[in-house]
């Protein structure tokens, strides 16, 4: 075996070869090789859910003048989804890697990683946006300790928005349903093909769970007592499974499989005579069927009776500081300049409606009320404004409940939305579901 | 031997080069292995990554848990039924392509797309084409009059089960083709002659020397699929994620749903060992029946 590489007019000895290696792997490690200069640069990782297209431009337009403002500070946009976050955020914490700013994720997330001792304190934050500039109460969510705040809102949602076609609804001689026996009539009605008449999803996934939760509450009861008590063997929560099942029929077979933009397409697209979405139904019309912009119009969605109140979900999308995000001066004016007028009005006009104003400075101002969505649906808009001001969540079920920081667990184990499946689909006894479900939460409680 | 300096520089040299591989297989093999098993020990919450000491009580739930059971189930019917119908139809594709058919070299790039193109790509266009108000699947069952109603193809039982196995079949069956006709056009066309000399119909002289040449590249093709599709998350995540309620949730979901979704670390490493020992021990069988078979195919 020869002990030199040779090469075409070099001949180098195999033990040079490795002495040169060795060497250069030690300078390597020893940091001495020279490396091209590079100018100081700091830079802020953003994530957020929301990443519609328009929403992107809005914050593109955000980033940019903070850079512009901040020389030398470069962000980073990375999208995450509501399914895939507790996923994202969970490798991100034990990795150690980050992100500065996490922005829209619901506010159990924000209660459940402030519990864990994952975020940074927001007072700081809140100072610099104004505190006096927020809605009344807008950040009691977030208050973790009286005066200490774990994130605040970037917006408000009213996500489960009954959405109708006044121009079928007329047809039909119908009136606003306002209870769960006048909506079913109502989509027996207009159930004529190929219209259906709901979206309600059915699938495996957090809509399914959060849109039952809501019908617990519109049944008159709720998940949890307020001291956090499993609250599930009731008269309320079977109700609400038998009308989620009644309502299967008027639902289209690949309900099963619906989440957000499922349910979403199919009332837009008109293929469902009635929706239950937030406001992004607005610009989704205006973009993708304005054939039917002039007959779209929303309502809270009925309860059991008119006794019943209306319960709105709003997930109330958070703006949080993850522990240890490195440069968090920066990081914390960056989150601030996420509400300066000019770019958190254009976040908002990407989609109007669907993520509502906290700060009231900007929901009184020209610029946020000129906009052409926004004046065509002036209604509907103040009524899913009011309706997100009074919703509440999984994480804070009413005023009288205390915040729940098991609720993005009991959320991602999927536990409502296979109680749903199993009732619906699978056709098993009510009372084996219902103990199915009290034993899971118990479990996740425990956890 | 051992009072030679050379051959002790040598042994030290030798030594200093397996080095790199050793600790690279250290890393990237054995350091995962042992920090799964020892996760599996305790009670760990995701995030932080702190819990405590439970010993095999994680294995002790698994047991116990309907959950566990129910996917290991989905796991190996997954597994077996997407594996065989990619055995079939590469097999199959690969013959037709081994042919001189007209645009061959065409058709042999374009069978293999499904497997170049990404799962999410795939996933998607699959999604749509389910989709039960626009999917075309639907739309021409509809017209054709086989279906009054359009099917559920993803959110009902055995429906979904059977929509991915379908996809799972159509994504990997061209890994098969490649392996199997690399093989085809190694087999020396004399066998074949001799066989028609000998009045060998076609389906016999595929049985008879088809078959048994392809035979070893099989063996290594089945057990590479096997572990592939054993493990595959994204396409049924994407697909059903794991639904309608646990019907189709394999045991690389449950890891996925224990880990981030419920954020009990040890739990999920718990059910990844798992796994792990279910898949080795199918391996183990598997290689010991193909040895014994080739065995007695050789005497």
């Amino acid at each position: 075996m020869s002990k030199t590489i040779s090469q075409p007019g070099h001949r180098v000895s195999r033990r040079a070869v490795l002495a040169g290696l060795g060497a250069a792997g030690g300078m390597a490690a020893a940091g001495t090789m020279p490396t091209p200069a590079t100018a100081q640069t700091v830079t802020l990782r953003w994530w957020s859910p929301q990443t519609a297209p328009a929403q992107r431009e809005a914050y593109n337009f955000q980033i940019q003048t903070f850079e512009a403002a901040n020389p030398g500070v470069k962000v980073n946009f990375e999208a995450t989804s509501d399914e895939g976050y507790p996923a994202q955020m969970a490798a991100a914490f034990a990795s150690g890697q980050v992100p500065n700013v996490v922005t829209h994720l619901p506010s159990f997330a924000v209660s459940s990683y402030w519990q864990n001792g994952l975020l940074e304190p927001f007072n700081d934050v809140i100072n610099m946006i104004g505190p006096q500039n927020f809605f009344e109460g807008a950040n009691r969510i977030y208050e973790v300790a009286p005066g200490q705040y774990a994130g605040t809102g970037i917006g408000g949602s009213a996500a489960n928005m009954m959405w109708l076609r006044t121009d079928l609804m007329r047809e039909a001689g119908l009136t606003t349903p306002r209870t769960w026996d006048q909506l079913r009539a109502a989509c027996q009605r207009l159930q004529r093909a190929p219209v259906f008449g709901a979206p309600l999803p059915y699938a495996r996934n957090s809509m399914t769970s959060l849109i039952f939760i809501s019908f617990v509450h519109g049944a008159g009861g709720s998940i949890f007592t307020p001291d956090l008590q499993v609250n599930v063997d009731n008269d309320a929560f079977r109700n609400a499974l038998e009308f989620y099942k009644s309502m299967r029929e008027f639902c289209p077979p690949g309900a099963t499989n619906y989440s957000w933009g499922d349910s979403l397409t199919a009332f837009v697209s008109g293929a469902t005579a009635t929706g239950i979405y937030t406001g992004r139904v607005l610009a989704n019309v205006a973009q993708q069927n304005p054939r039917i912009a002039d007959f779209v119009t929303c309502q809270p969605y009925p309860t059991i009776s008119t006794s019943v109140p209306h319960w709105t979900f709003n997930d109330f999308p958070s703006v949080m500081i993850p522990k240890g995000a490195p440069n968090l001066d920066i990081t914390k004016r960056f989150a601030a300049h996420l509400f300066r007028a000019d770019g958190y009005i254009r976040q908002l006009h990407a989609a109007p409606g669907h993520v509502l104003p906290v700060l009231k400075t900007v929901y009184e101002s020209a610029a946020y009320q000129e906009n052409a969505l926004i004046k065509k649906y002036a209604a509907d808009v103040q009524i899913m404004s009011q309706q997100a001001s009074a919703g509440h969540n999984l994480g804070w079920e009413t005023v009288r409940h205390k915040p729940n920081t098991k609720a993005g667990q009991i959320i991602a184990s999927h536990v409502f939305a296979e109680a749903v499946q199993r009732y619906v689909g699978a056709n098993e006894p009510m009372a084996q579901v219902v103990s199915g479900v009290a034993r899971r939460l118990e479990e996740l409680m425990r956890a | 031997m051992s009072g030679n300096p050379l051959d002790k520089r040598y042994a030290v040299l030798g030594a200093m080069l397996i080095a790199p591989t050793v600790l690279i297989f250290c890393a990237v093999i054995i350091y995962p292995l042992v920090s799964a098993l020892y996760l599996s020990l305790f009670t760990i919450f995701t995030p932080t990554l702190r819990g405590n000491f439970i010993g095999l009580g994680n294995y002790a739930y698994l047991a116990n848990s309907p959950e566990f059971w129910r996917s290991l189930w989905n796991t190996l019917l997954w597994t077996v039924c997407t594996l065989t119908l990619q055995i079939v139809f590469g097999v199959a594709a690969a013959l037709m392509l081994h042919q001189n058919i007209v645009f061959r070299s065409l058709a042999r790039s374009l069978i293999l797309f499904p497997y170049f193109v990404s799962t999410v790509v795939a996933v998607l266009v699959w999604r749509w084409l389910f989709n039960d108000l626009y999917g075309v699947m639907n739309h021409l069952m509809l017209m054709a009059g086989l279906i009054k109603m359009p099917l559920d193809w993803l959110g009902s039982m055995p429906n979904a089960m059977i929509s991915i196995i379908l996809v799972g079949a159509w994504k990997y069956f061209p890994f098969v083709v490649i392996a199997v006709l690399a093989r085809l056009q190694t087999i020396p066309d004399a066998l074949y002659e001799a066989a028609k000399i000998d009045g060998a119909g076609a389906w016999s002289r595929f049985v008879d020397i088809t078959l048994p040449q392809l035979r070893d590249v099989l063996v290594v093709v089945v057990l590479l699929r096997a572990i592939w599709d054993f493990k595959e998350f994204d396409l049924i995540y994407l697909l059903t994620g794991g639904g309608p309620i646990i019907a189709t949730q394999t045991l690389p979901l449950m890891v996925y749903k224990d880990a981030f979704g419920l954020n009990d670390m040890g739990r999920a490493s718990a059910v990844a060992v798992s796994m792990m020992l279910v898949m080795l021990s199918f391996m183990v069988l598997y290689l010991k029946l193909a040895g014994r078979g080739e065995r007695e195919s050789q005497r």
